[in-house]
Formats: C-alpha cells, structure tokens, sequence
C-alpha cells in the first residue's frame, strides 16, 4: 500500500474486564510512534452508544479509512463494529475486531505485564491486517423463484403449499409412489382425533388446487449443481434412465424419520403378542369395537416405554418425544372402544408434555394404570403356557417386589430413529448430527438452515417432532425460502477465495480440497487454470494452504494480509 | 418372588365404591396429611398403589385399611381428588367380601336390591320361625316369655351365635394370617416365649382396651376437626356411645341370664328399673340409640366425608342397630302400660328377630369391622412396639 492508511484504533476496558488486567493506557501508548494510527482511544465501553457515535464521527471527521477496536471476540461484536463503520460510509471490512478480553485479560489474571504484553501484540496484528485491508462489496447473486421439497410427508406437503401461496413454485421430491409418509397411514391422532389420512388427503386436495406445485413420487433426487439460488437439480423418477432437471432457488429436505425397530428379543420382540407401536396403531385403527388381536379379544395390554430411545451412551440417548401422547391416545382410544380393558403402562417418566397432559389425565381416569420401573431393572418380556404375554416389572412406586401382567398384548412403544439417506446426505453434503438426524446451524435462532446455504431442513429429518412440530418447522423453512427467494436477488460474503490466474499452475491440487465443490478448472489464455466459484465459496480458506505457488488468495484474510499480522504480533515489545 | 397381579382387582374394587381412585397418580399427598400416617404404618397411598396395580393380596393383609377412621383429611388435600378416604372405606367392604367365603358379604355390598331382600327376608324367617311356636297373648299383663316361649329365643340365639363365631372365626383367622405374613411375623416370635407373649398382651389390650374400648386414637382425631363439633355431635363420642351401648345391652343379657342361671332371677319375671341388669340395659339402650341415631342424621345431612356417601350396607347395619335399640324402649313402654296392649307382643317378636338378624348377619355386614379391627389394631400395637425397639 503506497499511500499512508489513516486508522482508528478503540481499546476497550471493557467496564473492567479488560483494563483490571491490561495497562489499557500503555496498549495505547504503543501506537503514539505510528502515524498511520490517527486516532488511538480508550473507552469504558467500546458497544455503548455514545461511544458508538464517538467513533462515527472520528471516522468522518479525520476521514479515517480504517477502524480496529480491542475488545471481546468477534462472535459477541464483529456485527456491531462492522454496522458503525457501515453508518460512517467506511467499508464493513476495513474493520478488524481483536479480541484482548478472552485471549489477553481473561486469560492472564495472574501477570498483568505480560496481559499488557500480550495485547500491545494482538492489537498491533490487528492493525497491520486492517492497512493492507481492501475494500470488499458483497456478492449479489439473482435467485430463482423455485423451491424444491424434498419429502412429501405431512411437513413437506404444507411447506409446499405455503411457498406456493407466497408466489413461489413447488417440485414435490417423493421417493414412495405416494405422498402421505407417516401421517398418511394413520388413523385418529393426538390430541384431537383428526385422522392422519384425512388430513393428508386435505392437504392433497389443497395441493391439486395450486398449478404452480409439481409432484414427483416414486422418484429421487440424484444430482445438485450450480451455485446458491440457482441450483440445477436432477431427479429420477420411476427408475428410468432419463433425468427430469428442475432449476431451484432452494431446497427443503423434509425426509422424515424412520421407526426403531427392536432387536430379536428385544424386550421379546419375535414373540406372538409382542407389537412395536406403529403395528399397534394399525391394528387399532383397522377395526371398531373391542380390540381383538388374531381373533381374540384383547383383554389386557401392558405397554413398554422407551424402546429403542433414551438408550444408555452409545445408543440412542434422544427422547422421541411423540411417542409418550401418541401411545396414551391410542390407549384412550382402546378404553373408549372396550370399557372393561385393562391396560398397563410401563415407563420410566411419562413425557406429554404441553397441553397432551390432558391427554395422560384422561387415560388414567378410563382406567390405564402407570408404573415407573427404575432404569437398570427393565421390564422382562416372556411368553407363558396359557397363552398369554407375561411381563414381568418392578414397579418404583410400590416397592421392588417383581410384578408379573398377564397380558394378551404388549406393545413396544418405538420411538424415532434417523432415515437411512445416505445418498441424499452425501449429495447435498448436510450436516449430520451424533444423534444421525440432520443438525441446523443454531437450535434456536436459526432452526431450519443448514450450513450448506439454501438448503432447508424440516420436520422429522432434523430430530424426533411431533406432527404439528414438524409443520411448524416446515412454514418455518417456507419463511427462510422466501427471504431468499422473494427479492429475486440474494447478497452473499464476499469473504472468499480467489484465483491469482497468472500464478496459477493449474495443478488442480486445490479443486480436491474443496468440501464444497466450488472449484473448477477452466481454460484461460490456452491453460487450465483454477477458478472459485464465488456463490458457492463458504470462505473457509481450505484451499489458500494447499497451493504450493500461493495463487489463492481468501479476500479479507490475504496471505499479506496474515504475514503483516505474524510480524505485527511478534515485533520486539516496547520497553 | 414375583407377584401375578390380579388385572381385575381396580374394577372389582369400583363396585364396592371406590369411584374415583383411577384420578389417583400416586403424589402421595394424603400420607403426608394422614394423621395416623407414620413409620408404622404408611397410607392410603400404598393400599390405592397395590389396588392400581393389582396386587390383591398384599391390599388384603394391609392392616392399615383397618387402623384408618375415615377422618377425610385425606381427601380433602388429594389434588386429583380421587377421595382416598372413600377408597380406603370401599377397600374395607371388599376386604369383609373377601374375608367372607360364603359370597353373602359380596352380595350385601354390591347388590343393594338383593341385599335389601335377604335383609327383610331373613328377619321375616326369625319372627315366622319364632310365630310358628307361639304361645297366648296374656292380655293382663305382658307375658312376653309367654307369647314367644324363652327357650326358644335361648336356643335360637345359641345357634345363631354358632354361625355368627364360626363365619367370623374363618373371617378372622383369614385376615390375621395374612397381616402377620405381610407384617412377617411368626407363631412363635408372636407366642413363642414369655417376652414375645408379653409383647402379644400389651398389644392385645391396646388393641381391645384402649383403642375398641377406649377410642383412644379416635379422640385424638377428633381434636384436629375443623370447624370442633360440639362434644355431643363429636364422631369418636357418637361412635363410643355406639360401641358401649352395644357392650352394655350385650353385658345386661349375658346379666340376665345368668341371674336365671344361678336362679336369682328367673327370665321375664318384673324387676324394677334401679335393678342391675334392668338399669344397665337401659342406659346402654339410650346410649345405643342416641349414638345410632347421631349416625343416621349425619348421613342424611352428609356432615362430613365418612358421611358423605352412603351404600346400603352402611344404612342396613345402622337400621338393624336402630330396631333392636328403639324396639327395646317400646317393649319397656308396653311393660307399664295397663292392659298390656297387643301391639307390646309385636314389637317383642320383631325385636328379637331383627336382633337375631343383627347377630347373625354381623361377619357379612359392616358390623363385621368390630371383629376385623381389632385384629389390625393388634398388629398394629406389635409393629409400634417393633419399631420402638428398633429405634
């Protein structure tokens, strides 16, 4: 840089936080010889308003071009100092925050010299990368009104129909050869005995009213490519060879979940009596009147809770969390039908939470009886010569005699386990979480996005829902669609990679590295040279190291950048 | 040692009154508020625990069920109001049902109709049966032993008393084995030496003198009441004056007898009223019939929660009781009375078959919680002596 910078630095004390452990003054001090350094501060609080607007019109007024605070981490205050420069008319990214309360004061409580030391280093780093700082605009990437959802479940379905009501278009995905998943072949459902099939045939009808919604069942998608608002995508549909390509402004992957299903002899499953709770429920809604199980009628049925979630470390350690109201209901349903059956509950805590406590109040009053067995003595399951199911359980509330039920059914209460999507996974690289369901980036604050940008996750896929959560998350994923989507026009980092083209050696080595395909190779001026896609770079900067002629550069973070940084860092101290 | 539950146990319990005991969800509030609740005894919640669940046996040899007064507290606190108040009296009647091997008890509770049929039935028979030897209606005097020949009413009354042991012996022995099983008592740690029988004497007189006598715990409930009953409305006074009017009629027959026995006196012959015999039967009377009396104006006007509801059981014990007392006064009305009115030889005969009635219905109906309780209160004393000496 030839000409002279003219660079504002605030050092915090961050009400004490800082300046307790760090000789605030002396960090200052040490920027008195640069001239570079027009304005050198400190501050009680560098986030206060007033001081806000102090360093607002210290950038106007002695027309700084660059702005460095030491303060706290960036994750609490990057966006604020990047907004006051923005509302100085100064370029969001001649702004670099240094963090001197967790990396120097916090961490040095103990030697207040070398605290001070340490944050002169810091700061002097951050103002070496802020001089050689460019001015970066973001990247402004059209988008298509298009969205495709991947999943046509309960949560998929309604998604599609809120993005179509919205003026975006739909591509139902469906991998069965009819929409519905889940809630489809259900009959009356908690809490208000509106049955599943019903209302996906509702929600089918809704759909048939709205042209812009495309169905594809009995299909899969195959292929993703191009850049984010502009993804071309392939889907296969019936096997065949011939792709059917849809171009997509984003995705909602809303692929559902699948059902635990026990092991041989889990809590005796393999045995004639012994239901998972998905069978159970078909079998209720497959007759009226007294349950009857292959032509007898079922007197007594003891339910076993948990099976397959809230496993010891290493299994599924997750609560399902529909399964406690789903199972209750259907037992009200069983009660209402047959006044004089006896059923047994066997958990180890009932969680209907929210308003479904109603529904655990009513069970009781028709009759269910609730014992809590303590966890390391789990029921026991065994078939008896009389032709009953025996279950055999410690109930906690009453002591710890062993208990034995006769029934003639017992149903394994399964809760949820993630869908085996491997390919879908892999194709749209989604993040997976430990638990095998797909992870959003926060759980609460941004709940349906996924770090791959423009694609959305809904409903089940991303963790065990009940079906009006997984509504909720899909209408939720049809709000973030059309944030992006509905300008027509999405404004992206521009904190990316980039390609010095005449350093390139066009090794291809950087193209492998990439997790997410934004490199390419292209032809230029005769040579195979590599080129970053800047709509799908996520700036993660793991190509920069690999390149042995240091031909990539990440904006915002340039090697001059870096190595300015290191010196400023390591410079002999100021005694 | 694994228990079968019996699935059929909670709906069985129902017909018995025990209405609303599915609300129950086991917080265990009523055993905090339960006054006799301690570490001798925990309740109501386990006994409404093993009849949720089905454990049949171990509800039934529950001596607890028949330490508990019905105060309410219980009830009044349950959050789900499952009244386990009521729970523990409908547990009690099907506790007598069960103890009872004939099914007479079960009909009694749980078939109001029939039972009240069986109830005129069998007084019906005791005054027929006693009609059909009858002697001349003496029309100067009232010779009672006369008209119903007094050997008669003596050797009907041993036969009936027979049954009555017999029932209540096998009711008894049933309940007390399966107490001193679940309370894990031996014959000989109960019996076997001097101390162990020392120990059994002092919870015997506990149980018989200072609890069935002396009401003692029952007092003490009382004072908790809310708002304090008068002393002559309180339960445990109404309940005593029951009790020792039913002692004291009892005490002046057996009295009667044996003044006949040691020809003192012969039956039937006119005392005056300072008379032993005569003064004690007739202040055990008034007391009877007051306390009866108190009984059924508080279930007419529901006062509190033990008369809140009211099955036929409950009202044919208390009718009986009421008869035999009330007609007892009308007898000694028709004594001084000149002329010796006819209507004085009615009564008589009713009197004696409805008390006949009383005695020998006593282990199938609610009068049989005189022979079950004290039983519990004797396991009760031994588990308290037990748990003194462990501490």
């Amino acid at each position: 840089m030839s000409e002279d910078r003219r660079i504002g630095v605030y050092i915090c004390h961050c009400g004490g936080n800082i300046s307790d452990y760090v000789d605030v003054e002396k960090v200052r001090e040490a920027f008195k010889d640069d001239p570079e350094v027009v304005v050198a501060e400190t501050t009680m609080f560098a986030c206060a308003d007033g001081t806000q607007h102090e360093m607002i019109r210290d950038i106007q007024e002695k027309k700084l071009d660059g702005l460095v605070v030491a303060s706290c981490s960036p994750k609490l205050h990057q966006i604020t100092f990047r907004g006051v420069a923005k509302r100085a008319d100064l370029n969001p990214y001649a702004y670099t925050q240094v963090n001197v309360r967790e990396q120097a004061s916090w961490a040095h409580t103990d030697d207040r010299e070398g605290a001070t030391e340490k944050a002169i280093g810091l700061v002097r780093a951050g103002v070496a990368k802020t001089k050689l700082s460019t001015p970066l605009e973001p990247l402004v990437v059209k988008t298509l009104p298009r969205t495709m959802v991947v999943g046509g479940g309960v949560a998929g379905l309604r998604a599609a129909i809120g993005l179509a009501d919205i003026g975006l278009a739909v591509t139902i995905v469906e991998r069965a050869p009819t929409l519905g998943g889940w809630v489809g072949q259900l009959g009356a459902m908690f809490p208000h005995d509106t049955k599943g099939h019903d209302q996906i045939a509702h929600l089918v009808a809704e759909i048939a009213t709205r042209p812009s919604i495309s169905i594809l069942t009995d299909a899969e998608l195959v292929s993703k490519s191009g850049s984010f608002g502009n993804y071309v995508t392939e889907v296969r549909v019936h096997g065949q060879d011939e792709l059917v390509t849809t171009e997509v402004g984003t995705i909602v992957v809303a692929t559902g979940f699948d059902s635990y299903e026990p092991e041989a002899g889990e809590f005796g499953y393999g045995i004639e009596g012994v239901l998972t709770l998905p069978d159970f429920m078909t079998l209720v809604d497959s007759s009226d009147g007294p349950l009857t199980y292959q032509g007898k009628r079922v007197k007594t049925i003891a339910y076993v809770y948990c099976v397959g979630n809230r496993q010891p470390a290493g299994g599924n350690e997750y609560c399902s969390k529909f399964c406690c109201s789903a199972t209750v209901h259907a037992s009200i349903k069983v009660a209402a039908r047959d006044s004089g059956v006896h059923q047994y509950h066997l958990h180890r805590d009932i969680r209907t939470y929210g308003k479904y406590e109603l529904l655990y109040t009513e069970s009781r009053e028709r009759g269910s009886v609730y014992m809590r067995f303590p966890d390391d003595t789990p029921p026991t399951v065994a078939r008896t010569a009389d032709g009953h199911v025996a279950v055999t359980v410690v109930d906690a509330l009453t002591g710890s005699e062993e208990l034995t039920i006769p029934a003639d059914l017992v149903v394994l209460v399964t809760g949820m386990v993630p869908r085996d999507n491997t390919g879908l996974t892999d194709l749209l690289k989604l993040p997976v979480g430990g638990d095998g369901f797909y992870n959003e980036i926060h759980p609460k604050l941004r709940p349906v996005e996924t770090v791959v940008s423009g694609v959305m996750i809904a409903g089940a896929c991303q963790g065990p829902k009940t079906a009006s959560e997984s509504v909720a998350s899909g209408l939720a994923a049809v709000t973030q669609s059309a944030g992006i989507l509905m300008k027509g026009f999405a404004e992206l980092d521009p904190l990316v990679a980039t390609v010095h083209t005449d350093a390139c050696t066009g090794c291809a080595a950087c193209v492998t590295t990439c997790p997410y395909d934004a490199i390419s190779m292209i032809m230029c001026d005769g040579r195979d040279v590599a080129t970053i896609s800047a709509a799908v770079c996520k700036g993660c900067g793991g190509c920069a190291p690999v390149c042995t002629e240091d031909a990539i550069d990440l904006l915002g973070y340039t090697d001059a950048q870096m190595r300015a940084s290191i010196e400023g860092l390591t410079k002999e101290p100021v005694s | 040692m694994t228990t079968i539950v019996d699935t059929d146990l909670l709906s069985d319990l129902k017909k018995f009154g025990a209405a609303d005991v599915s609300a129950c969800f086991s917080c265990g509030t009523c055993t905090a508020t339960c006054p006799l609740s301690d570490n001798d005894g925990t309740f109501p919640r386990r006994m409404i625990r093993y009849a949720q669940v089905g454990m049949k046996d171990e509800l039934l040899s529950s001596k607890e069920l028949w330490t508990c007064y019905h105060c309410g507290l219980c009830s009044d606190s349950c959050p789900t109001e499952a009244d386990p108040g009521e729970f523990m009296a409908a547990a009690r009647r099907y506790a007598v049902a069960s103890y009872d091997k004939t099914g007479l008890s079960r009909i009694l509770y749980t078939r109001p109709v029939v039972g009240s049929i069986i109830a005129v039935a069998v007084a019906a028979f005791f005054a027929l049966f006693m009609y059909a030897s009858h002697g001349p209606q003496d029309t100067a005097s009232l010779a009672l032993f006369t008209f119903v020949p007094e050997g008669l009413i003596h050797w009907t009354g041993i036969a009936v008393m027979v049954v009555m042991v017999i029932a209540g012996i096998v009711g008894v022995v049933t309940m007390a084995r399966g107490v001193a099983q679940h309370e894990k008592l031996t014959l000989a740690g109960t019996l076997g030496d001097r101390a162990a029988l020392g120990r059994s004497v002092a919870a015997l007189w506990s149980s018989l003198g200072v609890e069935s006598v002396g009401q003692r715990r029952y007092r003490e409930d009382c004072k908790d009441d809310n708002p304090l009953e008068p002393l002559y409305r309180r339960r445990w006074l109404i309940h005593a004056l029951s009790i020792w009017g039913f002692l004291g009629l009892l005490g002046a027959t057996i009295l009667d007898w044996g003044l006949a026995l040691t020809g003192v006196k012969e039956t039937g012959t006119p005392i005056p009223l300072w008379y032993p015999s005569r003064l004690l039967g007739t202040i055990a009377g008034i007391s009877l019939v007051y306390g009866v009396t108190m009984f059924m104006v508080n279930r007419v006007r529901h006062v509190n929660r033990a008369a809140a509801q009211s099955t036929a059981s409950d009202w044919l014990l208390l009718v009986l009781l009421w008869i035999t007392g009330a007609s007892g006064f009308f007898i000694e009305a028709a004594l001084y009375l000149p002329d010796a009115p006819a209507w004085g030889y009615w009564v008589f005969l009713f009197h004696v078959a409805v008390a006949m009635e009383l005695m020998l219905l006593m282990p199938f109906t609610k009068f049989a919680h005189a022979m079950y309780r004290p039983v519990a209160l004797f396991f009760y004393a031994l588990a308290a002596d037990r748990s003194k000496q462990n501490a």
